[in-house]
């Protein structure tokens, strides 16, 4: 055969109408799913691959059906705004977010050892507080923390844990580490978006599904219900379990219904729920009262129980604490678990790890400065515009000052802030947060994120496969918030080494 | 399943059906004004005595003529049995139950409760009385078919049941009081136009051809009165409501105080020869009934919905 001439003609080439990759750019940015312009990460491959075939038209219709699927399915969040509550259909990008599961594997194992450690350092601070005698942690900060809570002192709920269900958020910088921006130990929420952002991936992206070995996230609901049914105080095989929310003008209504529906629990409002004289805990049924053993509460301390905090609320339940203490009802999470999450303690998670473990912590904390500190508040101060600062209690992104993005005004107001009262700022440098590429408009462009994984303790630990990753829509933005025009991905930890 | 859930369902279905009760009233007094001289015409002040709205509307400004009264019953906001108000109260008891309704239903009753609030505390001009109440009537049609279709027959479905057959009985009940004091209060002039009067409370109650088949008699008042209060057959008499009710409850717990408070209604209304009812009589035996079905109201109440448990 050698020596023709003839060479055989060639194939005719359609011309690549696909997305090309060369014209996203994260800049100076980590980017999850590219190493370098036009080329992927080990385990992003499938996916760069996949859209590289896609034309925008295409990418941009399948974004097109994954908005309409979220609409007929109902997923919705609600935002408080001019005096009304607004239903908004949950935004979610299609392009999911990958890491590669031998990475995830670590992170895992560092989450467990920090919930492991902030549950014993709760336990320790409401009975012997030997923490303190130690002098590791500051007294005066614990007991001048509004989220001390005198009335749990000396008890001793099940497994001694206290944050059963803890959502840590997650961030890489520019160098590729992750660290633990904060801890949510009271009432954290996404989950269902993590699982309804799964669910629609697989009807919008089924191919890739095929082609590649993506951990499940589905059973979320039942390791849910496995965990608080180990703190039922009554052994049976069916204990009585109940979601309890404040109601559906909550923006976490959604989740609160979702999650009852797929654990097949009661949804209670505080009325619905009663205390006997003998401390247990009933629901008003149309068969008369049923004892309940778990009532896994998304109501904040403040407005549990009238009886023990705040006395005007209508949203709890007269007697819950009571019951609580006597042991007769699970209570997850346990009142009192915040005292561990306030934004100062969390500087000093990496001490709580070593005291009570004997361990370093396998995912670093972001470094943090408090503004009680004179010294930490010069260097804050000088430094504001590189900084993040945040309040010590705020959630959803609230009250926060975000230092490169922040005019002169805005600093001078915090600055005054600050000053006035130290002990409720703590700052952080301003990360270079890693990018993903996101669909914006019809094309693909980098976009900050964050990472919120759920990690369970009961009797033992589950930590979901991945979480809800949250993106920053607007350019430049770092802020990831729903409620602030965040947006969200779906999360692939996806073993490389299988398929 | 909680007492607060059993409690949404049951009004849900209540005042669905009451919007879909009044209006069909609305229509139907539109629709018989067309026919009758007008002297003869019984005032629409009638109608705001048939929903008990008169101290209500006396407190807000206009004159009661008809465009007032039927803006008044038909938009109204600060009217609390007005066909906007029974909306937002359906919504809102239907907004806090969505979870375990049919998805449809929850879009069904919420675009309808928006094509009315469009209209809130507008006049609804003759010309589009018809078109637009009937959507209403159709729209409450669809929502209770798809309800019975849809969902499951269990306990939550009998307090949606329950609801829409007490909240029946109650309008049936109203309706042909009104009509029977108006026909005391005739003059002579009016009195050819008695058989009209009657013809359009069936239709009121979409009951014209429905008597047609079941009585098979001309329409007369007595024949008329004993359909309406004692017919098995009719969904709409106060007979066949209560016998929904009866056989909702013997699907539920702790039923028996109520149980036997509804069949000893029934009991009574089966020995009523209702045909011999007429003038203060019928007043008087509608009057009773009406308590009979609030202390039903009351006795689902106490039982299921908001009991006090006490131990």
């Amino acid at each position: 055969m050698t020596g023709s001439r003839i060479k055989a003609p060639t194939p005719y080439q359609r011309p690549n109408t696909g997305y090309d990759w060369n014209e996203y750019d994260p800049g100076g940015f980590y980017d999850e799913i590219i190493s370098s312009p036009g080329n992927a990460r080990a385990a992003s491959r499938g996916l760069v691959a996949y859209i590289r075939k896609m034309s925008a038209k295409r990418l941009i219709s399948r974004q097109q059906a994954t908005d309409l699927a979220i609409k007929e399915m109902g997923i919705s969040f609600t935002v408080y705004s001019d005096g009304e509550n607004i239903d908004r259909a949950w935004p979610m990008d299609i392009i999911p977010r990958i890491i590669a599961l031998r990475e995830w594997q670590g992170l895992e194992a560092g989450l467990i050892q920090r919930l492991t450690a902030l549950n014993m350092f709760i336990d320790d601070i409401y009975n012997k507080q030997q923490i303190l005698k130690d002098g590791v942690v500051p007294k005066e900060l614990i007991l001048s923390s509004p989220d001390f809570l005198e009335a749990c002192m000396g008890a001793k709920p099940p497994h001694r844990v206290w944050s059963h269900i803890c959502g840590s958020d997650l961030v890489r910088d520019g160098d590729g580490t992750m660290y633990v921006l904060e801890d949510n130990l009271r009432v954290p929420s996404g989950v269902s978006y993590m699982l309804e952002n799964r669910a629609v991936s697989k009807r919008i992206l089924p191919q890739l599904f095929e082609n590649s070995a993506i951990q499940p996230v589905d059973d979320y609901p039942s390791q849910l219900f496995e965990m608080l049914a180990s703190l039922s105080p009554r052994k049976s095989d069916s204990p009585e379990i109940v979601v309890m929310t404040p109601g559906v003008f909550n923006s976490a209504y959604f989740e609160h219904a979702y999650l009852a529906q797929r654990m097949g629990a009661e949804l209670v409002e505080g009325p619905d729920l009663f205390v006997d004289k003998h401390d247990k805990v009933h629901m008003r049924t149309i068969r008369g009262l049923e004892q309940v053993d778990v009532v896994y509460r998304r109501v904040n301390d403040d407005f549990l129980d009238p009886e023990v905090f705040n006395p005007g609320s209508m949203l709890g339940t007269a007697g819950l604490f009571r019951a609580w203490r006597k042991g007769n009802v699970g209570l997850a999470n346990a009142p009192g678990s915040g005292v561990a999450d306030d934004k100062i303690i969390y500087t000093y998670v990496p001490a709580i790890i070593k005291y009570y473990l004997d361990q370093d912590p396998l995912i670093p904390n972001v470094p943090s400065f408090l503004c009680v500190n004179k010294q930490h508040q010069q260097h804050v101060l000088a430094n504001l515009e590189n900084m993040v600062v945040k309040p010590a209690n705020e959630s959803g992104g609230y009250g926060m000052l975000i230092g490169p993005a922040s005019t002169k005004k805005e600093r001078q107001e915090f600055t005054a802030l600050i000053k006035k009262n130290p002990r409720n700022y703590m700052a952080q440098p301003a990360l270079s947060l890693s990018t993903a590429p996101t669909l914006c408009g019809n094309s693909l462009q980098p976009r900050h994120l964050d990472l919120r994984p759920f990690v369970l303790q009961g009797k033992s630990h589950y930590v979901t496969a991945g979480g809800l990753t949250r993106v920053a829509l607007r350019k430049g933005s770092l802020v990831v918030n729903s409620s602030q025009g965040g947006g969200s991905k779906d999360t692939w930890i996806l073993d490389t080494e299988a398929s | 399943m909680l007492s607060r859930v059993a409690e949404r369902l049951y009004w849900l279905a209540r005042y669905l059906e009451r919007t879909e009760d009044t209006a069909r009233l609305i229509l139907v007094w539109h629709q018989s004004a067309l026919d009758m001289p007008r002297s003869a015409q019984p005032g629409w002040d009638r109608l705001l005595e048939s929903l008990g709205a008169q101290s209500a509307f006396a407190q807000l400004p206009g004159a009661a003529n008809e465009k007032n009264i039927v803006s008044f019953v038909f938009s109204e906001r600060g009217n609390p049995s007005s066909i906007i108000s029974s909306l937002t109260a359906a919504r809102e008891n239907m907004r806090t139950t969505r979870e375990i309704m049919p998805s449809e239903t929850w879009v069904q009753v919420n675009s309808l409760y928006l094509s009315v609030a469009r209209r809130s505390n507008k006049p609804l001009p003759k010309g589009s009385r018809h078109s637009v109440l009937n959507g209403v009537i159709n729209t409450c049609q669809q929502i209770a078919g798809n309800l019975s279709g849809t969902m499951n027959h269990d306990a939550a479905y009998q307090f949606v049941r329950m609801g829409s057959a007490l909240e029946r009985a109650d309008m049936t009940t109203r309706i042909i009081d009104v009509a029977s004091a108006d026909l005391a209060s005739m003059s002579d002039e009016g009195l050819p136009y008695q058989n009209m009067l009657w013809i359009s409370v069936l239709r009121s109650l979409s009951a014209y051809q429905s008597y047609r088949l079941g009585v098979r008699a001309r329409v007369n008042p007595a024949d008329v009165v004993e359909f309406l209060l004692a017919s098995n057959e009719f969904p709409r008499a106060l007979g066949y409501c209560l016998r929904e009710v009866e056989a909702s409850m013997k699907l539920l717990p702790r039923r028996n105080r109520a149980l036997k408070m509804v069949r000893s209604v029934l009991a009574e209304l089966d020995a009523t020869d209702c045909s011999e009812l007429a003038g203060d009589d019928l007043h008087q035996f509608i009057d009773d009934m009406q308590l009979h079905l609030q202390s039903i109201g009351a006795a689902i109440s106490e039982t299921w919905l908001s009991p006090d448990h006490k131990l």
